[in-house]
């Protein structure tokens, strides 16, 4: 590692902090800014059918020394930045008293699961087909450019419910909701491996499909401005193989396409918010929702608090292959 | 005599544009190189002079198209061949290019080195990869570029040195013709004069056996080549040595070439600088006549009906116009 590239690695880190920093403050604020008193929620909850209002204000108090919530915000951030420097996200509103945590343990795993094989399919499919669309032309790039424009520009919510209309709805091959049968508990059997794929299938092709647009369209147009470049050229004339030349122009297009991989690797929890959501998928997303519609702060903010530092390290991650991939970044970082 | 290095006769290709129109860049052309010498092709900017160093390499690809006409290297006529005979065999081997744009000339994120490994094994898949490092090593060495070079990639090296890399691994195999199109003009002087004395080192050193050297500016012509032929709307107008080109030009174009260049010396201060009114004119359908019709000060009435043919003059010079040597030298003493 040169010297100027190891500065840049500094800086990047220190800047990685800083915005970590910020974004952190922000996951704390934010949720607690939303309008309504999330202990009052609770309050009501537990004391059903309770007409004694001493009792009431009793239990209200109860709870607000236990969340908290009583004490000044900036006591409660501080407190919050202690216990969560522990591993402590404490616990969630709605679901008292399971403890954020162990909502989080029992659903990153199905986001993870739905998200990074979608993602990762995507990327390879759309990618192969954008390369060639624009190597083979004719035919096969009229066909696949207005398909890959139209599917891309679908919103993410409208591709889950067309898919659930169909597929779930009318041809009722898919289940329309859930991450395995409801009649099931989590375990290594068969019926609830086969179970589990069965569910899995529509939420991960609402992805992958958007996703293979995308990556397609971005893909052709890198690849035509290569295949267009005046290095090919150049090549060709020195009698360099057709072969050859179409490696390095894949390898150069693939560079920007690389950013994009690893920037939705980093968003992933947001971007599984919505198929989540529409087929009441057990992961992140859908948690996310449930703790924002019970005013769940703790819970807000350890899931946004994910997304942050998986984005945020993504992008650095990111920087750091990016200048070890591209000569031309490595010059420009090193000055 | 010399060996002929290069012959091209009548040499023809065309452009079609995405309409479907055929543009005739470069109509009938014929030339020949001996070995040992260096032919200068001039003219201004649209003429056609990078089109014929395309087509001098005798392998085509849209939009480029070949027409009629032959080429011959060292006796072995390519035009005719097989495109992937001509790309094994001839380029770069037997017939190597530079391009004008040497910035963008090179993959940016290939190693030289590599890049060089590639244009030998496409010719002789058995080289090593030690015999190549000792190869390039030792031909960087002769033509006065650093051994650290090799190990580079292209954003590490400035414009001119790039330049200089891309003449070395164009004539990395000893191809017996190197066509130049414009490899200096794109730099600055002190750059320029480098390039200039390595194209001469390749000739002399042998590492090529004939040159064609294609730029707009005539007096660098005059320094570096033996003979020079201007060209104007695809077509040869004018060809003679060097010497009697640049001094003695008698086709009005080459004329006005002449007249219309900067000199910085002594005595030339106040010499006015005249240009040639108008523009080329546009290929997609050619005057019938005398394409320099439209901009001739000496324009006849006959020029623009019949179309005109080469006098010959003997020594190898050679003018594309209806009036006679004499008829030319009076008009031009005249003013």
């Amino acid at each position: 590692m040169s010297k100027g590239y190891f500065r840049y690695f500094l800086n990047k880190l220190v800047w990685l902090f800083i915005t970590a920093v910020f974004a952190f403050v922000l996951n704390f604020i934010l949720p607690r800014l939303m309008p309504g008193d999330p202990v009052a929620a609770i309050t009501a909850r537990i004391a059903q059918g309770m007409s004694n209002s001493t009792g009431m204000k009793e239990v209200y108090e109860q709870y607000a020394t236990l969340f908290g919530t009583n004490r000044p915000l900036l006591e409660q951030f501080f407190l919050y930045v202690r216990n969560v420097l522990q591993g402590n996200f404490g616990s969630s509103f709605s679901q008292y008293p399971r403890p954020v945590a162990d909502i989080l343990k029992s659903s990153i795993l199905w986001t993870i699961g739905l998200q990074f094989p979608a993602i990762i399919v995507g990327w390879l499919i759309g990618n192969t087909l954008g390369a060639l669309a624009a190597y083979l032309k004719k035919g096969f790039d009229k066909v696949l450019m207005p398909i890959s424009i139209f599917i891309s520009n679908f919103p993410a919510f409208g591709m889950a419910i067309i898919l659930m209309v169909i597929f779930a709805v009318d041809l009722k091959w898919f289940p329309t909701s859930g991450g395995y049968g409801f009649d099931m508990i989590p375990n290594f059997s068969w019926d609830f491996i086969v179970s589990v794929i069965h569910h899995y299938q529509l939420p991960f092709w609402s992805i992958v499909l958007i996703a293979i647009g995308g990556q397609a369209i971005g893909m052709r147009s890198m690849s035509i401005y290569e295949l267009n470049a005046d290095y090919v050229k150049y090549s060709r004339f020195l009698g360099i193989k057709d072969s050859t030349i179409v490696r390095y122009v894949f390898r150069n297009a693939m560079l920007p396409q690389i950013t994009g991989l690893a920037l939705s690797i980093g968003t992933m929890v947001g971007g599984a918010l919505v198929a989540e959501i529409v087929f009441s998928y057990p992961g992140l997303g859908y948690t996310l929702l449930n703790g924002v519609m019970g005013q769940d702060y703790p819970l807000i903010s350890a899931v946004t608090l994910i997304i942050t530092i998986m984005v945020l390290l993504a992008n650095f991650l990111i920087e750091i292959a990016y200048g070890l991939i591209d000569p031309r970044i490595k010059a420009a970082q090193s000055e | 005599m010399g060996k002929i290095m290069l012959e091209v006769n009548e040499l023809t290709t065309k452009y079609i544009t995405r309409f479907g129109e055929n543009v005739y860049a470069v109509d009938h052309v014929s030339l020949k190189v001996e070995e040992g010498k260096s032919l200068g092709i001039a003219g201004e900017s649209g003429c056609g002079k990078s089109t014929l160093a395309l087509s001098l390499m005798g392998y085509y690809f849209a939009p480029l198209h070949y027409t009629s006409g032959e080429i011959i290297i060292d006796g072995q006529k390519i035009t005719g061949m097989d495109p992937d005979d001509i790309r094994r065999k001839i380029l770069g081997k037997e017939i190597a290019y530079i391009p004008q744009a040497a910035m963008n000339a090179l993959n940016p994120t290939l190693k030289i080195i590599h890049f060089i490994e590639d244009v030998i094994h496409a010719h002789d898949p058995k080289a090593t990869k030690k015999e190549i490092y000792e190869l390039a090593r030792e031909r960087f060495a002769i033509l006065g570029l650093p051994e650290e070079v090799l190990q580079k990639y292209p954003v590490e090296l400035s414009g001119g040195m790039k330049q200089r890399t891309v003449i070395a691994t164009s004539v990395i195999l000893s191809p017996k013709v190197l066509i130049a199109d414009e490899p200096s003009s794109a730099l600055d002087v002190t750059s320029q004069k480098m390039v200039i004395k390595m194209l001469k080192d390749l000739m002399e050193k042998g590492f090529v056996k004939a040159m064609i050297f294609i730029t707009h500016e005539l007096p660098l012509l005059y320094n570096v080549t033996d003979d020079i032929m201007v060209m104007y709307a695809g077509q040869i107008v004018e060809k003679g040595t060097a010497r009697e080109v640049v001094f003695d030009p008698l086709h009005p174009y080459s004329k006005g070439l002449m007249g219309a260049i900067i000199v910085p010396e002594s005595g030339v201060r106040n010499v006015k600088l005249t240009a040639i009114p108008g523009t080329p004119p546009n290929l997609k359908n050619p005057p019938s006549g005398c394409r320099f019709a439209d901009r001739c000060k000496y324009v006849q009435p006959e020029c623009k009906v019949r179309s005109i043919d080469f006098r010959d003059v003997g020594n190898g010079r050679a003018y594309r116009c209806i009036f006679s040597e004499e008829q030319l030298r009076k008009a031009y003493q005249n003013g």
